[in-house]
């Protein structure tokens, strides 16, 4: 319950703040107003420290210094961070530089760029879509839709985001929480004549929509019919009409 | 607009900065937009807020529903005290009093507060090109007071200033297009939105306070008390009215039209009309001509997206 969870006392940039044990740190600064840039991190799911950015420079009650990800990194009594040292500035600069030159195209990483102070990378352009590959998706659809119909799969600079075999989306029941919690619009969702299509980096899937029986539109794809159905044991008539032409 | 259903809420951000507790009617489609809109805020955001619903429920003296900034203000100065804080930010960090951290600002109002009362500052704020996000709650008359007319309510509507009777259909005018009033200030962004669409809201308003420049809102809130509707059928409602084009969703960014949401054939609109009480006394005729008259404004706007 809140209140009783034991707090800990500890300094962001010189300013004293009090956090719940186990909060991490980058949840605690953006609390407190203190800017840390983070592109994979997302409240519903759990930190998983892939885009790097959130960098800090932390010194421990027993004098230990490092940089760490904020994202993974819980608060502790007595702890000292601080986030905008130069070598904390330099760091993010390099990772955004990386990641331009990933993602040239995408509009989202050249905002963050010029955010961090990075006008063009410096490294060899390459076209990987928008893609940054910070699981995000992943993570999304194994803990909260719960199927784990996309994974990151191979190693290294060979990594990437797929469904099964590259083209098997039986799992998939195409609610595009992956296309929405993308932080840079790496995949895409779109309705159209009864068909969803959901477009990831290297792979297109198309679904077909459940029509509503009174009026017509299309409205829910019949992946998810037969998910909800079998999930809940309403029966798929059910779903024969769309929310507005129920009485 | 991406249909986003099942699983997609419990990725919304958890934060409510427009707080529970605060004491809209049932069924209040208005609170429930602007809890929507206040979810999509960055970190650093004031409000300025025109009296109406919305100021009325949310801040009973001593308690407040607002977790950011708020400052509740006058119905015709709405967007005149919006961009004074924007000049105020402006002036400090250029004196140096304060950092510049991107602090936004918001302005809000009813369809009273911003196409009757406030649209002269509303108009000048937009002129001046301050960098605020106006958002216009349209509930379609003032309800706050005893649902009286205003120039955003819809013809045929019954109000206690317009009421329907032997020689009268209710509201004799249509309703004032605020979002083309907007777009004539060759402002970088507009939009319709509904409270029914929840994540297309959210993504027009995060997209109208990112832009710089000023951004205006306009969002159809479905009210149970004015509309003397069923409350739990706000959120149809809220679709009917898209679905029927009665309010077309879209948006102008940089005088390009641009549609939200394609509709392969309109819905009738007594589907949206007859869930109603305010529309109950229209005849026939007057239905087929507001039927023609939605057709053909929605005919227009899709044009316009070309």
């Amino acid at each position: 319950m809140k209140g009783e969870a034991s707090m800990v006392t500890l300094t962001i940039d010189g300013r004293t703040v009090q956090a719940e044990e186990g909060a991490m740190v980058l949840d605690v600064a953006t609390e407190n107003g203190i800017f840390i840039p983070t592109l994979c991190a997302h409240e519903s799911v759990t930190p998983y420290g892939a885009c790097r950015l959130c960098l800090v420079e932390v010194k421990t009650a027993n004098g230990r210094e490092r940089l760490v990800t904020s994202c993974l990194y819980p608060v502790e009594e007595g702890l000292e961070v601080t986030t905008d040292s130069e070598k904390i500035i330099r760091n993010r600069q390099t990772i955004i530089d990386l990641l331009l030159a990933r993602c040239p195209e995408s509009t989202v990483i050249q905002d963050m760029a010029r955010k961090l102070g990075v006008e063009e990378s410096s490294y060899p352009l390459e076209d990987h879509g928008n893609c940054i590959l910070c699981a995000l998706c992943v993570r999304a659809c194994q803990e909260v839709v719960g199927v784990s119909a996309i994974s990151l799969v191979n190693r290294g600079v060979e990594r990437e985001m797929a469904i099964p075999f590259f083209d098997d989306s039986t799992a998939c029941i195409a609610c595009g929480s992956c296309s929405y919690i993308c932080p840079t619009n790496a995949i895409s969702m779109e309705d159209s004549d009864g068909i969803r299509t959901i477009r990831m980096p290297n792979n297109v899937t198309e679904f077909e929509m459940v029509p509503c029986k009174v009026c017509g539109n299309y409205w829910m794809p019949q992946k998810q019919v037969e998910y909800i159905s079998k999930t809940t044991g309403i029966e798929p008539e059910f779903f024969d009409t769309c929310t507005n032409c129920r009485d | 607009m991406q249909n986003y259903t099942v699983f997609v809420p419990r990725l919304v951000p958890k934060k409510e900065p427009f707080a529970p507790g605060h004491r809209a009617c049932i069924g209040c489609g208005e609170a429930l937009a602007v809890r929507l809109a206040c979810k999509a805020f960055p970190p650093n955001t004031i409000v300025a807020n025109a009296t109406g619903c919305m100021e009325v429920i949310s801040s009973q003296y001593p308690m407040t529903a607002w977790r950011v900034p708020w400052i509740h203000v006058l119905f015709e100065n709405t967007a005149a005290i919006a961009s004074g804080i924007e000049a105020a930010l402006k002036a400090m960090a250029r004196k140096g009093l304060r950092p510049d951290d991107g602090t936004k600002v918001v302005a809000m109002g009813g369809d009273g507060g911003t196409s009757d009362i406030g649209l002269q500052a509303l108009s000048g704020a937009l002129e001046r090109g301050h960098d605020l996000l106006y958002i216009c709650f349209d509930n379609e008359a003032y309800m706050n007071t005893g649902i009286q007319r205003s120039s955003a309510t819809p013809f045929g509507a019954s109000t206690t200033t317009s009421p329907s009777g032997i020689k009268s259909i209710g509201q004799k005018t249509w309703k004032k297009n605020m979002a083309a009033i907007a777009a004539a200030h060759d402002i970088p962004y507009v939009a319709t939105a509904s409270h029914s669409y929840p994540h297309d809201l959210m993504a027009k308003v995060a997209k109208g306070i990112a832009v710089p420049g000023p951004a205006y809102i306009h969002i159809l809130s479905v009210c149970p008390t004015g509309w003397r509707s069923a409350p739990d059928l706000s959120i149809r409602l809220g679709r009917l009215a898209v679905e029927t084009g009665v309010f077309p969703l879209y948006e102008i960014e940089d005088g390009e039209y641009k549609m939200s949401l394609e509709l392969p054939k309109l819905r009738p609109v007594e589907d949206y009309l007859n869930l109603q009480g305010r529309f109950r006394h229209l005849s026939e005729d007057t239905i087929k001509e507001i039927q023609e008259r939605v057709v053909a404004e929605y005919e227009r706007i899709k044009e316009k997206t070309g």
